[in-house]
């Protein structure tokens, strides 16, 4: 191939004489990284929940913290999470894989169009959106329901986004762009011989979808589906906005009371709390493990290929009426709603002599925005280029190699995953204030950066592994043959070709970062404020339509990252 | 070597140690600001996320001093564990605190905060506020009910904290949850120190509906989703009044809650914390917070507030939390309002 043919001759026996000495200490080095990242905060929240008082004041190791979760309250509290997760996460699979199908591998008009609208819910401050919708959607003045009643003539309700049905809704909004932004890729990044072979062997187009193109998306569906199942489970605005309010509770809610929302806050609940959701979560991932285990999704091998496009007929406008929709509901309604109010002097109030400009000056005349915006800008460039560095590199060890302690780098790289945010913010907060003073990180960028960076791990190493897992090993043996190293052949073979997933990844830990509030709040010091913290004062401070300037900022953001992404992707795919 | 009533007055200040009364004044308090300047930095943290006033005041008080002022927001919970892990982990890196009477109680109970010093403005302190050698009172969040005035005629107004339970609200109040900490919290133990559990279980039978996003809460109330919004703090009205809302404090008054300045326990900067706190508590800086919608907590300022909120402020203080029954509190209205 010509990527491993062009390396440098002479590297082979340096990779081996740095394989023989460096990769136990490469190993070495990699745990005790994440061992620090990860571990160490855990080991702090682990303090917590088994000793009666937080850390750094005297007190008892007992059981208490994880004996109070055995009510017949928790236990409800516990399946209406999981309830919401589940029902959520399969309908936004769903939904996602239709969507990404539509996109990647049909002739549906407008569709490099479509593919940057889809995805921009994803990146809208999920408070935006859930004021807009309790605007839009409540039972008594909601804009839906007040249009349904004048065109219907009747006084009934269409639809109310506090219940069940709105708490899943609203969180759909999220997770649905997030499994995309998964499966996208994978679809265009698959050789359409494998189909090719199923329909030439007598197996019809739906046959063909199901057995082939969704059966070798399994790695990638199922990561998708267990990484959005996790954060279902740990979502929080959903349910304290439309749940609370009719006595839905969930995880977070729980643990979000037991932290603040008492006189004397109580850590240790809150914290074996979060290790009980952990223990659920693990389950999670053994059995996509074992789904996965001993099975075969190489789909990239080193023959060329150019990605299949299914001629649709009519049926395109079908699939383009699909995307508007899904467009118009996610995008156009809660985007118009933030766009009108950033507008207008008042969130909701749309008078003409209230029409204003007064939230941009005030946003453009602030200067704490724009240290702000500086902090997270570095942050989230640094940020997320370190973790998919990290992520990648954790990825190549736990699904490319045969190495001892592999198992345990997966384990320590998924551990953030797993702990509801708002208390794995508790975890760094207690770590990095109990390092010796001489390690200057508390108070620092450096604890926002490392905090970032154990966060957003477990999507860099998902993303990562799963487009491995698509990538045949005989081009990097091939590699290998021609004499390339360890890290050229990462670099030059599975990185370049796992590229643009790589780009999802980065835009997913970026954007993650901009809107990380848990750990941003505990962590920053004056001078190292973020965006998120910033937004958090806005609202607080009664300024919902100078944060609704900034989600639009943030949206013009992503607009300009994805176009650009797209348009390096459609020339790679060109070259391929 | 002799100790002077000079020296002494300055290590007082700077060991945070109560000085005499005597040393509040004249040349005494000059050290006290000289040693301030001398620091140069003040690091304050404080539970008001996003408040414009404060940082007037904060702005003030550079301009004046030439001391250097870095701010730390967070919510209560969070600025105390921060404080809490910070002292244990020996970084002694805030001066002052500043939070909700509640969360200043029991960081006082944990030790983790020390005596501030003797303050010459806190002799200006009106009652019910007063300071004591840890605390000083520094503005007051009142409650009082806010209605849509589109929905809500004249004549129905609410006059008393107990018109809420009239049945013709039964599902259209809005309120902030008395089952959390904050505004819902303190109205919750007003009511039921004043009118008893009786009030509770009417009011719960009027099926309020619960909220924790105070400010999207007033705007629901403002568009006409409810007709009533309860707790309604009065330092929002000002960003609100050109809405159709109202806000009302009945005839029995309004709960209230104090926050409170305190120097956090080693303070790297304790005189110009001191400085600090004396400068908060001047006429000219209670004013900000007063026009602003907070009651002052010093005397002959009530009186230069805008005519608007004057008689809003004006009203009689009509109870607050209890930090030692808190929890129990909060407990009791999980029973109640299930």
């Amino acid at each position: 191939m010509a990527v491993a043919a062009s390396l440098p001759q002479g590297s082979a026996e340096t990779f081996g004489g740095w394989a023989r000495l460096g990769r136990p200490a490469g190993l070495l080095v990699l745990v005790l990284a994440l061992a620090f990242l990860t571990l160490y905060p855990m080991v702090m929240l682990l303090y917590g929940s088994l000793h009666s008082t937080p850390p750094g004041i005297p007190g008892e190791f007992n059981l208490a913290g994880y004996l109070g979760l055995a009510t017949s309250e928790n236990l409800l509290v516990l399946a209406n999470t999981f309830g919401l997760s589940l029902v959520k996460t399969t309908l936004s699979l769903a939904l996602a894989v239709l969507l990404a199908w539509i996109v990647a591998r049909t002739d549906t008009p407008g569709r490099g169009v479509l593919e940057v609208l889809i995805t921009l819910p994803f990146f809208i401050p999920p408070i935006l959106t859930a004021t807009a919708w309790a605007m839009l959607g409540n039972a008594q003045v909601g804009t839906l329901n007040l249009a349904w009643r004048w065109l219907s003539g009747t006084d009934s309700t269409l639809v109310d986004v506090f219940s069940y049905g709105g708490v899943v809704w609203h969180m759909m909004q999220y997770s649905t762009p997030f499994i995309f932004l998964f499966v996208v890729d994978a679809f265009r990044a698959m050789d359409p011989a494998l189909e090719d072979s199923s329909r030439m062997s007598g197996a019809g187009q739906w046959q063909t979808f199901w057995r082939i193109t969704f059966g070798l998306m399994l790695p990638v569906t199922s990561a998708a589906f267990i990484l959005s199942f996790i954060r279902g489970m740990e979502s929080f605005e959903s349910a304290v906005f439309f749940g609370t309010p009719v006595g839905i509770n969930v995880i977070t809610t729980a643990i979000y009371n037991s932290i603040t929302q008492r006189a004397q806050p109580d850590y240790q609940s809150a914290t074996a709390f979060g290790f009980a959701a952990m223990a659920l979560m693990f389950l999670l991932l053994v059995l996509q493990a074992k789904l996965l285990r001993g099975r075969s999704f190489t789909t990239v091998t080193g023959k060329g290929y150019a990605p299949n496009v299914v001629k649709l007929g009519w049926m395109r406008w079908l699939t383009f009426a699909i995307c508007v929709a899904f467009f118009l509901l996610t995008v156009a309604l809660p985007v118009g709603q933030l766009l009108l109010s950033s507008l207008f002097q008042f969130f909701g109030f749309y008078q003409l002599d209230m029409l204003t400009l007064d939230h941009y000056r005030n946003v453009w005349r602030n200067r704490d925005f724009w240290t702000a915006l500086g902090n997270t800008m570095l942050l989230g460039i640094a940020g997320a280029t370190a973790t998919m560095a990290l992520g990648g590199v954790v990825a190549y060890v736990t699904t490319r190699t045969r190495w001892p302690g592999r198992r345990l780098i997966g384990v320590l790289a998924w551990l953030p995953w797993m702990m509801p945010g708002m208390v794995l913010g508790i975890g760094f907060l207690w770590g990095f204030a109990s390092l010796p003073h001489e390690i200057p990180i508390y108070g620092t960028l450096w604890a926002l950066l490392l905090a970032y960076v154990a966060l957003g791990t477990p999507v860099a190493v998902r993303v990562a592994s799963a487009a491995y897992q698509q990538i045949a090993t005989d081009i990097e043996e091939c590699s290998r043959v021609h004499g390339a190293g360890f890290w050229q052949t990462l670099w030059r073979i599975l990185v370049a070709l796992a590229w643009p997933a790589f780009a999802v990844g980065w835009m997913l830990i970026f954007f993650g970062i901009l809107r990380e509030l848990s750990a941003s709040i505990l962590l920053y010091a004056p001078g190292t404020e973020v965006l998120s913290v910033m937004m958090l004062k806005m609202w607080t401070g009664g300024k919902p339509e100078e944060v609704s300037v900034i989600g639009l900022l943030m949206l013009a953001m992503v607009l300009l990252f994805r176009w650009a992404q797209l348009r390096f992707i459609q020339k790679r795919i060109r070259t391929l | 070597m002799a100790i002077t009533r000079r020296t002494f007055v300055t290590l007082a200040a700077a060991f945070g140690v109560p000085a005499s009364a005597g040393a509040q004044d004249g040349a005494d308090w000059q050290q006290v600001v000289d040693a301030a300047k001398k620091e140069g930095k003040l690091v304050i943290y404080t539970a008001t996320l996003g408040s414009p006033y404060h940082k007037t005041v904060v702005k003030a008080f550079e301009d004046k001093y030439g001391i250097r002022v870095d701010m730390l927001e967070a919510r209560a919970s969070e600025v105390r564990e921060r404080v809490r892990i910070e002292q244990a982990a020996g970084r002694f890196v805030g001066d002052i605190h500043h939070n909700g009477s509640t969360t200043t109680w029991l960081m006082m109970r944990d030790g983790n905060l020390q005596p501030h010093g003797a303050i010459p403005n806190a002799r200006n302190i009106v009652p019910p506020f007063e300071a004591d050698d840890i605390r000083i009172p520094a503005e007051v969040i009142s409650y009082s009910v806010m209605i849509n005035r589109n929905l809500v005629k004249s004549a129905d107004e609410p006059k008393s904290w107990k018109d809420l339970l009239d049945p013709r609200w039964a599902g259209k109040i809005l309120s902030d949850d008395y089952r959390a900490l904050g505004g819902g919290a303190v109205f919750f133990v007003v009511m039921y120190n004043t009118f008893g559990k009786e009030f509770h279980e009417k009011l719960a039978a009027q099926k309020p509906v619960f909220a924790r996003d105070i400010a999207n809460s007033e705007r629901r109330v403002a568009r006409g989703e409810f007709p009533i919004y309860i707790p309604f703090s009065l330092q929002d009205y000002n960003q609100l009044k050109s809405l159709p809302i109202k806000p009302i404090v009945p005839a029995e008054g309004r709960p209230y809650v104090r926050f409170d300045l305190t120097t956090l326990k080693n303070a790297p900067h304790p005189n110009a914390a001191r400085v600090f706190m004396n400068f908060y508590l001047e006429p000219a800086q209670q004013l900000v917070f007063a026009n602003a919608g907070y009651n002052p907590v010093v005397k002959d300022v009530v009186e230069k507030v805008d005519p608007e909120l004057r008689p809003l402020l004006a009203t009689k203080a009509m109870g607050t939390t209890v930090p030692e029954r808190q929890d129990d509190m909060l407990e009791l209205a999980k029973q109640i309002y299930k």
